[in-house]
């Protein structure tokens, strides 16, 4: 169901697309929004591409504080890349109507959000404020599923070639080589991750609903009542004794996140919480980053 | 270091609406200090989110300039509330003003307890960023401070309390928006502290709050920065700054 959608939305750019003049030797410059869309332009640009992340792995990036270097960076862009689905909501649009660049604004080439090429989970039915910071659009935090982070990294590199005709087998190329790595490495995560399956765990926020059906973990509460929400007491405690009738093997949390409830029900129950990476921290390429974060989930087993 | 944020075209839009809340902030700034209520304007800007989460509770999706009349009723009635507790208890002032203000955080904790989207347009509302102002902004912003501006230098005498604390609401609920709330206190206090006893006070003190939204600004762009945060310590190193010249001037001339 992704490829006619593929489908319309390029044959939609192209039409929208004027002709970029650029030299094949010369740089575009990429303003990524999380770290994993900057290591992913990396993958596909390589050195036909300058990459800068608007966060870090360490930020959450539902909020971030306005630099000037932000304003400059995003006013240089030739293509802006960024989760949508309302993660960026916050800031995004405020960020793009300061920078004043045409060419990054939504409905032109250079807006790349990588949710319009995926489907994502948890799109509620029935629209409702009360049920928690749900996103209208779905679950944002679909670059833990590597199934769904290949699709977006083949729409990726067909925007990169639309956006710099002039190098666009170079693209081509890199996805080539990227899908490659990206499907062994895949392989390879499967048979490590053998003993995952089944497991049973908690979460602090929901932010694992990609991850948990691809290791097939099962997850049987949440912290928060609803995504979002702090914990109240009362739910804590409803946790608790769920979890007294019927044990989880862990607790996931974020590592930007704070481990003050992960923590408290550690020390409650002795379930051992793993604070995992979110995202590839500066410099790390997407299949180290997804490595490092299966070695701290095997790690804790042991 | 790095010079790419020093551009006009990003910093220009922040150093003029920061201009034009020194304007009005200045002079109701030394109102506040002589009045000994410093904490009237976070108590203002609370009670106006207050009035944009009381305003979606009861069903009403606002958007635009729908939230700015929610927003600037309850910080009318809250301007009216004050005057009135000043008249009868003026001697507690201070203190009935800081109450307002954590009962109108916490009412609003309570009435969001269920939802976050809630507590975004809050921050929206408390936490304006300077650095996002665009040229747009700028002519809405400059119509509402030489309102502010007319009324405040036209009828200073015939204002009383009242007139001051709705004065004061209007000035406060547009400022947060555009600065937060750390600049509008910083706006209204420090430059107002830093021009006592000066002669021309009123010129001092934008001078103060002018060099220090300047330098913050620059500041924060060199080193990459929030600007907001920069600012405040640069208008309040500036005030110190100035304390000390003054008053080695003074000696000189003694």
């Amino acid at each position: 169901m992704f490829y006619p959608r593929i489908k319309t939305s390029a044959l939609l750019l192209a039409l929208i697309v004027p002709c970029f003049a650029h030299h094949a030797d010369a740089q575009i410059n990429v303003f990524a929004c999380e770290p994993e869309w900057a290591a992913l332009s990396r993958a596909l640009g390589a050195d036909k591409v300058k990459v800068t992340s608007a966060t870090t792995a360490m930020q959450d990036p539902h909020h971030i504080q306005a630099r000037p270097s932000l304003i400059a960076k995003m006013r240089r862009a030739d293509l802006l890349v960024c989760t949508g689905a309302d993660l960026e909501v916050g800031w995004l649009p405020l960020l793009l109507r300061k920078s004043g660049n045409g060419s990054v604004q939504p409905g032109q080439t250079g807006h790349f959000m990588a949710a319009d090429y995926v489907a994502l989970l948890e799109k509620p039915a029935v629209l409702d404020r009360s049920l928690g910071d749900i996103h209208v659009a779905g679950n944002p935090h679909f670059h833990l599923d590597p199934e769904r982070m290949l699709q977006v990294s083949v729409a990726l590199a067909d925007t990169l070639a639309k956006v710099d005709p002039a190098n666009q087998s170079h693209y081509q190329n890199n996805l080539a080589t990227f899908t490659q790595q990206w499907q062994e490495a895949i392989q390879q995560w499967q048979q490590r991750s053998q003993s995952l399956r089944g497991k049973r765990i908690v979460v602090s926020h929901n932010s694992w609903v990609y991850l948990e059906p691809w290791l097939g973990l099962i997850q049987v509460a949440t912290l928060e009542p609803k995504p979002g929400i702090p914990a109240s007491s009362a739910h804590l405690s409803k946790v608790l004794t769920k979890l007294k009738q019927n044990p989880a093997d862990m607790l996931l949390y974020a590592s930007y996140q704070n481990d003050k409830s992960a923590r408290w029900l550690t020390q409650k129950t002795t379930i051992p919480a793993v604070a995992l990476p979110f995202s590839p921290s500066k410099d790390e390429t997407l299949v180290q980053w997804f490595d490092r974060l299966l070695n701290q989930l095997l790690s804790i087993q042991s | 270091m790095s010079l790419e944020g020093l551009e006009l075209s990003i910093l220009g839009p922040a150093f003029i609406v920061g201009l034009l809340v020194l304007t009005t902030h200045v002079p109701l700034g030394q109102e506040v200090l002589k009045r000994g209520i410093i904490f009237i304007d976070l108590a203002i800007a609370q009670i106006a989110g207050l009035g944009v989460i009381l305003a979606w509770r009861f069903g009403w999706e606002a958007h635009g300039w729908e939230v700015q009349m929610a927003a600037l009723s309850a910080a009318l009635v809250g301007a009216l509330v004050l005057s009135w507790m000043e008249k009868h208890w003026g001697q507690h002032q201070e203190a009935l003003i800081g109450i307002t203000f954590i009962l109108a955080a916490t009412a609003s904790i309570l009435l969001l307890a269920n939802n976050p989207h809630g507590g975004d347009s809050l921050k929206d509302l408390l936490v304006g960023q300077i650095l996002w102002i665009t040229w747009e902004q700028l002519l809405p912003t400059a119509l509402v401070t030489s309102l502010i501006l007319w009324l405040l230098f036209n009828f200073r005498q015939k204002l009383g309390n009242l007139g001051f604390y709705i004065l004061f609401a209007l000035a406060v609920t547009s400022s947060v928006q555009l600065v937060g709330v750390y600049l509008v206190f910083a706006s209204l206090i420090i430059p107002a502290l830093g021009s006592i006893g000066h002669k021309k006070s009123l010129l001092t003190g934008f001078i103060i709050g002018a060099l220090g939204y300047g330098f913050g600004l620059i500041i924060s762009s060199l080193f990459d920065l929030p600007s907001g945060a920069v600012i405040v310590w640069s208008i309040a190193v500036i005030a110190l700054l100035g304390k000390f010249l003054i008053k080695s001037d003074r000696q000189f001339v003694e």
